[in-house]
Formats: C-alpha cells, sequence, structure tokens
C-alpha cells in the first residue's frame, strides 16, 4: 500500500516548489495525496500536480489525490483541470 | 473570519476613507503611516490584502513593496497600490517592485472594495 | 453622510499640518537646503493635499495643487533647478494654495481668478523651462477624476463558481461571448496575483467553460516550480464588450500571454502569428495544446496582437528623461535566496513617536476634575490640620504624599494641552513676505524656539498679537532698503521671532533691527495727544512704552498695514487677557525688541492669598513687586484727600481695595493694614492695601464669567482649602479703570 502525503491547507507559490520536492523524493512509488486539509489551490501548485500525475504515468506507478476537500475540488474544476484520479476517469465522476 | 487589510498611508485623510470603505464592507483593516511602520506592522500583524501609497516620508511605497515581497512571509500577500497617477510609469514601477495591481485615487468605495475582492483569496 | 463629513474636517484639519510643514521645508529650501529629501518633503505635502483634494470633489484646490506638484516632480526628478527664482515662486504658490484650501472650506471666497491663474502661468513656465506649455494638459491630466480601469460588471449574473467547469456550453454554438487564452507568466505569480482568482474573476462577468492545457507541462523533475507552463482556454458567454473582459487582467496585462477573441466567429485563436490553417479542428484541449506550443516557441517578450483599447501600452514609451527606475527584476524572482534588504530605508530614523487623537472635551474635563482634585486635597489637608493630629502622624505624612502626587497629576494633565508654538510660528512667514511686499521692504525672519511648549488656549490667541507686533516691527521698525543701506546696514532687514520658557513663564520674542524708537517723536505725540504731562521726566524706558497707551499711534502716516485705530494698546490688552505682560526695549539706530511674557496655563495661577474686610481675595503672583507695611513717615495725602505712599524714593498711589470693591464704606488705618506693591502691564505701579496677607499658594481658576458674570475688578476666582471662594483680583483694573472712576485726577506717570 502507499503511504499517504498531506497536503497542506495553502498551495500557493509559497507551497509549489517545496511540494515538488516531496513528489520527487517520492518519485517511482505509488502514492496517495491527502487533501482533505486543502483550502486553497493556485496555478502553481496546480502545475506540480499535474506534472506528477504526468510523471507518475510515465513511470508507470499510481498516483491518487484522495480525499479532497470540497474547495479543493471546487478549485480544481474551476482552473478547468483534468480528472487524474484512476477510478474517477473510469467512473467519470467528479469528486 | 474576516479578511484583513493593511493599509499604508501618511495622509490620514486617505486613512480615514480606506477605514470607512474597508469596515462598511466587511473587512478588519489596520493602518500604518508609512512603508517603514507598513513593514513592521505586517510583521507584528499579518494581512490578507495590502493597500499602500507611493508618495511617503521614511520609505515610499515602492521600497515597502520590495520589502514586502522579500519576506517569505508575505510574497504571495497581495499589495494593491495607491496612486493619483494613471501614468504607466508609475504603474510599471510599482509592478517592477512587486505590486498586485493598483487602485487610481480619488477612488469610490465601491471600486476600492472591488479592487480588494478582485485580488483577496 | 456623516462619516464622509467627518473625513472631510480630519482633511481640512491634515491640510492645515501639511501646509505648515509646507511652509517650513520651503523656508529650508529658501536657507539653501535645496537636498532631495527635503524637495520630496514638499512634493508629499503637495501631493497629499491633491490626494485628498480630489476625494472630496474640490475641482479649484486639485486644478492648482495638480501644477504645483507638476514643478515639484521636475525638481525632484532633477530635471529643473531649484534656484531662487523657483523657490520664491514656490513660496507664493503656497500662499495661493494655502487660500485655496480656506475657499474649498468656505473660510474664504474663492480665491481671485486672476492671481491664481497668474501663478499657475509662473508655475508651468517654470515646469516646461520657458517655453509656452502644451496646450493638451487636460485631457490625459492624471488628477481628472477618472474611474479606475477596471469595471467588474457587479450587475451581471454572477457565475456559479464551484460549478463552473461544468457548465456546458457549445463554444461552437454562435453564442454571443469571447474566447480567452490566458497563459500566466512565472512574474505574475510573483506580484501574488493568482491564476485561480482571475478564472473566477471572469466567472463573475458571465457563465464560463475554462479548459486548461498542460501539453507544455514537463515531468516533474525538471519543472520550474515557480515557471508558468500552463495555458487556459476560457469561452465567457456574455454579452459584454471586450473591454470588460481584458479589465479583469487589468493588472496583469504585462505579465502573461492574452488574447481575446469572439466566440462563434473566425477561429482567430492564437498569440502569434501562426498560420490558422495548422489547426486541426479538432477539440478545444488539442487546440490549446498546440497554441501554447506556439506560445511557448515566440520569443517570451512578444506583445499579444490582440487590439489593445484599454490602459496604454504597459512598457512605457521612452520617457522624457531616464527616471531613476530600479531595473525591473529578472523575469523569475528565483525563490528568495536571501531576504534582500529593503532598498529604500532611509538612514536611522528615529521612530515616529506613538500618538492618539483625543477629543478636547475630554482633556478639558480631565482637566476640570483633576482642579477639583487638588481643590478637595487642600481642603482636606486643612480639615487634618484643625484637627489637631501630630504632624508626624501617619494620616499628615500620607496627606503630604497625596500632595505630591496630586500636585503631578496636575501637570501631568496640564502638559496634554501643551503644545509647540510652532502652529503659531509658521503662519508668520507668509504674514513676513506679504507686509513686506506691501511696503517694500526687503525681510527675512527668523525664528526660534519653535518647540517651546504652551497651553494650547495661549498658543491659539498668540497669533493674533505676534501677527500685529511683526507687522508693527516692519511697517514701523525697519526701515527701506535705501535708508537701511545709507545707515551702513545691509537692505534686507531681519526680524526676529522667537519663544522661550523662563520662570514658569513663557516668553515670546519679537525684535528688528530697524531704526529703534524714535524717543523724541514718541515723547512730543505723547504730550501732543495729552498722555502725558509736558513737564514729565520720563526714562528711556517710560518713553518707549508711552507707545502702549491707548490712541498713540507713531506712524505719521497711517498704513494700510498696522490700520488705523488698531494700535499698541490693542496687542497689549490681549496679551492682558492672558494674564501676560509686554514690554520694549529699544536702541536707536539697531532696533527695538518687544517681550512678551505669558503664563504657561490658564487654569493655574500662583497668588498671594489676602484678605479686605471679611473677604479672602487672590492677587496675581507675577503682578506683585513687593509687599510692606505703611509707615506713617511714608504716607501723604494728595489735595488732603488720596493718600499716596512712598515707595523708592517716588509717591505711588495707595488703593484701599476693600473700600475699592465695595466691601466696606470706612477707609481702613493705612498703617494698620499691609501695602503691596503691583505693576501693571503698562508699567504702572501702586499699591493696594489689604488688612492682612495670609499666604501664597497655587489656585486653580475659575471663570466668573462662565459661572456667574464679568465682575469689574475681578479676573476669576478659585475655591480655597476651607471650601471658601476667593476672588481673584484683575490688578490692572483696580489700578487704572477703577480708580479713575472714582473720580479720582489720572494717573500720570511719573506724577
Amino acid at each position: 500500500m502507499t503511504d499517504a502525503i498531506v497536503l497542506a491547507p495553502v498551495l500557493d507559490m509559497n507551497a509549489a516548489e517545496p511540494l515538488k520536492a516531496e513528489l520527487l523524493a517520492r518519485r517511482g512509488q505509488a502514492i496517495t495525496l491527502d487533501a482533505s486539509n486543502v483550502e486553497r489551490l493556485g496555478g502553481l501548485c496546480l502545475q506540480v500536480l499535474l506534472s506528477a500525475h504526468k510523471t507518475w504515468a510515465a513511470d508507470g506507478a499510481d498516483l491518487t489525490i484522495e480525499p479532497r476537500s470540497e474547495g479543493f475540488s471546487e478549485q480544481w474544476a474551476a482552473f478547468g483541470a483534468p480528472e487524474i484520479n484512476a477510478q474517477d476517469l473510469i467512473e467519470g465522476t467528479l469528486a | 473570519m474576516k479578511k484583513t487589510v493593511l493599509t499604508v498611508d501618511d495622509s490620514r485623510t486617505m486613512r480615514d476613507m480606506l477605514l470607512m470603505a474597508l469596515e462598511d464592507a466587511g473587512y478588519h483593516v489596520i493602518q500604518a503611516v508609512d512603508g517603514i511602520d507598513g513593514l513592521e506592522t505586517l510583521a507584528a500583524n499579518g494581512a490578507d490584502v495590502v493597500i499602500t501609497d507611493i508618495n511617503m516620508p521614511r520609505m515610499d511605497g515602492f521600497g515597502f513593496i520590495e520589502g514586502m515581497r522579500a519576506d517569505p512571509n508575505h510574497r504571495t500577500t497581495p499589495c494593491l497600490v495607491l496612486t493619483t497617477e494613471s501614468d504607466a510609469e508609475k504603474k510599471a514601477r510599482a509592478r517592477a517592485a512587486g505590486a498586485t495591481g493598483w487602485i487610481v485615487k480619488p477612488f469610490d468605495p465601491a471600486k476600492l472594495v472591488d479592487a480588494v475582492r478582485r485580488v483577496a483569496a | 453622510m456623516d462619516a464622509f463629513e467627518a473625513i472631510k474636517a480630519t482633511f481640512f484639519q491634515e491640510c492645515d499640518e501639511l501646509l505648515a510643514d509646507l511652509e517650513s521645508k520651503l523656508m529650508l529650501l529658501e536657507q539653501g537646503q535645496t537636498d532631495l529629501e527635503t524637495i520630496n518633503a514638499v512634493f508629499r505635502a503637495v501631493h497629499s493635499v491633491k490626494g485628498g483634494a480630489g476625494a472630496f470633489g474640490l475641482e479649484a484646490l486639485v486644478r492648482f495643487a495638480h501644477v504645483f506638484e507638476t514643478l515639484m516632480d521636475e525638481l525632484r526628478g532633477g530635471r529643473k533647478p531649484c534656484d531662487t527664482v523657483t523657490i520664491k515662486t514656490l513660496l507664493r504658490a503656497s500662499d495661493v494654495l494655502a487660500d485655496h484650501i480656506q475657499a474649498a472650506q468656505g473660510l474664504a471666497p474663492p480665491v481671485d481668478e486672476e492671481r491664481s491663474a497668474g501663478l499657475v502661468h509662473e508655475l508651468e513656465l517654470l515646469t516646461h523651462g520657458g517655453e509656452a506649455p502644451p496646450v493638451v494638459e487636460e485631457d490625459e491630466d492624471d488628477f481628472g477624476f477618472t474611474p479606475m480601469a477596471f469595471d467588474a460588471a457587479l450587475d451581471e449574473p454572477l457565475a456559479d463558481l464551484g460549478g463552473s467547469g461544468e457548465i456546458e456550453v457549445a463554444a461552437s454554438e454562435a453564442q454571443t461571448g469571447w474566447r480567452v487564452l490566458f497563459k500566466p507568466h512565472s512574474r505574475m505569480y510573483g506580484s501574488a496575483n493568482e491564476a485561480g482568482l482571475l478564472l473566477r474573476e471572469l466567472g463573475r462577468v458571465g457563465p464560463t467553460t475554462v479548459s486548461v492545457d498542460a501539453e507544455n507541462l514537463p515531468t516533474l523533475d525538471i519543472l520550474v516550480a515557480e515557471e508558468g507552463y500552463l495555458t487556459w482556454t476560457i469561452d465567457l458567454t456574455a454579452e459584454v464588450d471586450e473591454k470588460v473582459v481584458r479589465e479583469v487582467f487589468d493588472f496583469v496585462e504585462a505579465d502573461c500571454d492574452l488574447t481575446v477573441s469572439p466566440l462563434g466567429g473566425a477561429p482567430a485563436l492564437e498569440f502569434e502569428e501562426e498560420p490558422p490553417a495548422v489547426l486541426p479542428a479538432s477539440d478545444d484541449l488539442d487546440v490549446a495544446a498546440l497554441l501554447a506550443k506556439a506560445a511557448g516557441a515566440a520569443p517570451p517578450e512578444a506583445p499579444a496582437p490582440a487590439p489593445a483599447p484599454v490602459a496604454a501600452a504597459p512598457e512605457p514609451a521612452p520617457a522624457p528623461a531616464p527616471a531613476p527606475v530600479p531595473p525591473p527584476v529578472a523575469a523569475a524572482p528565483a525563490p528568495t535566496t536571501a531576504p534582500v534588504p529593503p532598498a529604500q530605508v532611509a538612514a536611522p530614523v528615529a521612530p515616529a513617536p506613538v500618538t492618539i487623537r483625543v477629543d478636547l472635551d475630554r482633556v478639558d474635563r480631565l482637566i476640570n476634575v483633576v482642579g477639583e482634585l487638588v481643590i478637595q486635597q487642600a481642603m482636606l489637608s486643612q480639615r487634618v490640620l484643625e484637627s489637631g493630629l501630630a504632624r508626624s502622624s501617619g494620616i499628615a505624612l500620607g496627606l503630604e504624599d497625596l500632595e505630591l502626587l496630586t500636585r503631578e497629576i496636575q501637570d501631568s494633565v496640564m502638559a496634554i494641552r501643551a503644545q509647540p508654538v510652532k502652529s503659531v510660528f509658521q503662519r508668520m512667514p507668509r504674514l513676513v513676505r506679504e507686509v513686506a511686499d506691501m511696503v517694500s521692504k526687503q525681510v527675512r525672519l527668523v525664528t526660534a524656539g519653535e518647540d517651546t511648549e504652551v497651553d494650547k488656549t495661549v498658543v491659539e490667541r498668540l497669533a493674533e498679537p505676534i501677527t500685529h507686533m511683526l507687522r508693527n516691527a516692519i511697517d514701523h521698525g525697519l526701515e527701506t532698503p535705501e535708508d537701511r543701506v545709507a545707515a551702513g546696514k545691509p537692505a534686507e532687514g531681519t526680524v526676529r521671532l522667537a519663544a522661550l520658557h523662563r520662570s514658569g513663564r513663557i516668553v515670546i520674542e519679537i525684535s528688528d533691527d530697524g531704526r529703534g524708537i524714535n524717543r523724541e517723536r514718541v515723547k512730543k505725540i505723547a504730550i501732543d495727544k495729552g498722555l502725558i504731562a509736558p513737564e514729565a521726566a520720563l526714562t528711556d524706558e517710560q518713553i518707549d512704552n508711552l507707545i502702549f497707551l491707548p490712541g498713540f499711534s507713531t506712524a505719521a502716516v497711517v498704513s494700510d498695514i498696522s490700520g488705523r485705530g488698531v494700535g499698541m494698546d490693542v496687542v497689549k490688552r490681549s496679551i492682558q487677557a492672558l494674564g501676560g505682560r509686554i514690554s520694549i526695549s529699544s536702541v536707536p539706530g539697531k532696533g527695538s525688541t518687544f517681550t512678551l511674557s505669558l503664563p504657561l496655563t490658564l487654569a493655574v495661577l500662583d497668588g498671594m492669598v489676602v484678605s479686605a474686610a471679611d473677604q479672602i481675595l487672590i492677587a496675581p503672583l507675577p503682578a506683585i513687586v513687593e509687599s510692606l507695611t505703611p509707615q506713617e513717615s511714608d504716607l501723604h495725602y494728595v489735595g488732603g484727600v488720596d493718600p499716596v505712599i512712598r515707595f523708592r524714593e517716588r509717591f505711588l498711589p495707595l488703593i484701599d481695595v476693600a473700600m475699592t470693591m465695595g466691601f466696606r464704606d470706612t477707609p481702613v488705618v493705612p498703617n494698620e493694614g499691609v501695602a503691596v506693591v503691583v505693576e501693571t502691564e503698562g508699567g504702572q505701579q501702586a499699591a493696594l492695601l489689604f488688612d492682612a496677607i495670609q499666604g501664597q499658594r497655587q489656585v486653580v481658576i475659575k471663570s466668573l464669567e462662565t459661572n456667574y458674570q464679568q465682575v469689574e475688578g475681578v479676573a476669576a476666582a478659585t475655591i480655597l482649602g476651607d471650601g471658601r471662594v476667593a476672588l481673584i483680583l484683575d490688578v490692572d483694573v483696580l489700578v487704572t479703570d477703577m480708580r479713575r472712576k472714582s473720580g479720582r485726577p489720572d494717573f500720570k506717570l511719573a506724577s
């Protein structure tokens, strides 16, 4: 099973670099990101998460964002960002 | 929770006007009288949005914004510049210093509050 | 709107401070201190006036301040020299600015159009260096009441933010709206702008469909966390102007790639001049991906090709002169490695003193209550004394401490009302300029001791006498430039205005280096006007002080400046009303010095407690010269009736206070009472006869006028320790007016 990385409540510019570093440290492993505390999701952290998704997919490892706070889901959708959790894609639902 | 707005202006009149408009709109307002006072107030109290004048004694608005952006705690805090000058040069300088946006004086309360809302997370 | 009016009042209050500051900084400039900080301070003062005036729509004021400010901006930019001519103009401009402020407040009629326009012209000439000012000034004025450049359409139905991603609108339909392509740069995030918030704001304009293109996004290992890779495509279905859409991005226009094109129109969907043919007409994401690629390949500086009818190009066109703009920070403010020291921290500056503003009423209430406390404390002490408690008893000792404490509280409270005389002094340079212009003299005003503090009421009431005396000094004291040169003096006269503390009082000195008092002439006028007896032998000092007598005017030609009928006697009276005294000393050919001495506060007074008949009275200590027991041999009766007493080889009238005040009908036998020699502000001496002296004490002044009515010969009242009311004598009235009224012949100096 995978270890969950708990995402910080405020994912603004300040959070982008640390988030990237934290994710890179787990490269190659399947990971779950716990977004239940996230209040604010900024464009730069969105980039990090989307890039991670791309990277993990290329590596053939699983990356799942779950659970998600309401704020996270709303902001993710408002960014027009694609669904990245495997099961969500299958079910075609939004969180 | 009320959002906190820090206003930095050496003019008492302007501070009062900002206070009135922002409190009416439901913001919590803290004040500073120049750039140095502004940095100290920001360090001590933090703020969700900052509004600063440009022409001030001791430390002007540009210096204040640069100082604010140099502080990891406040580099992502939105900062609006109050200016009577709508000329491009002032705006470019403010932007280069790290200003998020500007408010052209004289402002009416609705526009001020709108500008704050636009940049407030 | 009450709050608005209150702020307006604050504004005018602040204007006073700004004007004072302006004046003092201009004085520094005049003295040759033309450093950048001083020029900047002048700029800021004018700028603040303009800013506030704009907020209240005070157009005339804004217009004038704007022209003033524009010149200051040239000066601080070093584009125009801060020379003598300029400074003189600035000084006069500050006077007109002050008038505009007065007019805006409704305290004065509108400023004379011609005068204002004249100065505007002068300022503009200086600003534009002799060439005719560009005529186009008006429209691109930055002070105009331009609304802010953005105008989020608040009336529009707000999109449900959370669901905006779900709003399904077929973009292909020929719907009215806009397609926005938006790619933030690193710098946009660096200025704390956030892509998410911009999307949110766009959502407020109308329903949006948002998609993001992550094609350009590198894998995590090579991703630069604070670089911008994503491109958003937002379809906005709202019937709004393109302007409205662009205004959402107003703040970030320079820090992102942005195109706005009509929805359902030709697919002109690119940041760059990429041939549209390349675009496969497939789904949005792919298009966007290609577009983003194109954008990524393009030079980062390439401007958005879309017509930008809104704000001017953000890149400043070749500026008129390279202003000291800090080089723009490198495009990507890399994660701050070390905190950059704030660039413009001035050299060690004293921290601004922390102040609060308090309603004056509250302070006065406090002062009043403390006054009562002082009285209560005195009464308590007296009771304890009367009860025969031993002085060393705990109660007596405690009371002594209480007395010290009470006194300290009183002093501290008085200090709250204390203000520097600066506020009055700062009004004087303008006056001096105007008077000097009017009488065609060259005058330099030197001030000293501006920080000397005195009670607020005293400060306020100082303005008039000082004004009058300065006018007098320039009009009468100083010679014309020609006369001065002829007398071997510099053409420019000097008038000095100084304040200092001396033995518990404030002293104001106004001196000039003019001709001094022409004693021959003064004496002649006084004799001609019947103010003194022709044979009177007067000392120089006494002659000088004749000018304070009512009805005395030295100017052979009464000029506009000092005004007819308003002589030094008026000044003297207003000073006396404050419990002060005025004197003059003069050296012929060298100049004159007027000295005002005033109590620091009008709330307490040092007095001598005396009794007359059954009344307890207070004689103000400053008026008292000496007290003595009359000896039979020193007494004489003029005409066999009016008693006079010999004092230092002169005879002074002896006034029986109890009789004069009507406390009793029969005179006291002089050698059974005590004579107190007093001196009026005018220098007249007289002896007041009382029954006994009881001691000396500081008393709290209670106005009779507010509590009762004015009583002749009584300046005020106080409450003594035993609870009795004591009247405070008005020595001047007692010595001069009341004696005269009682039908006695007028007292001639040195009779």
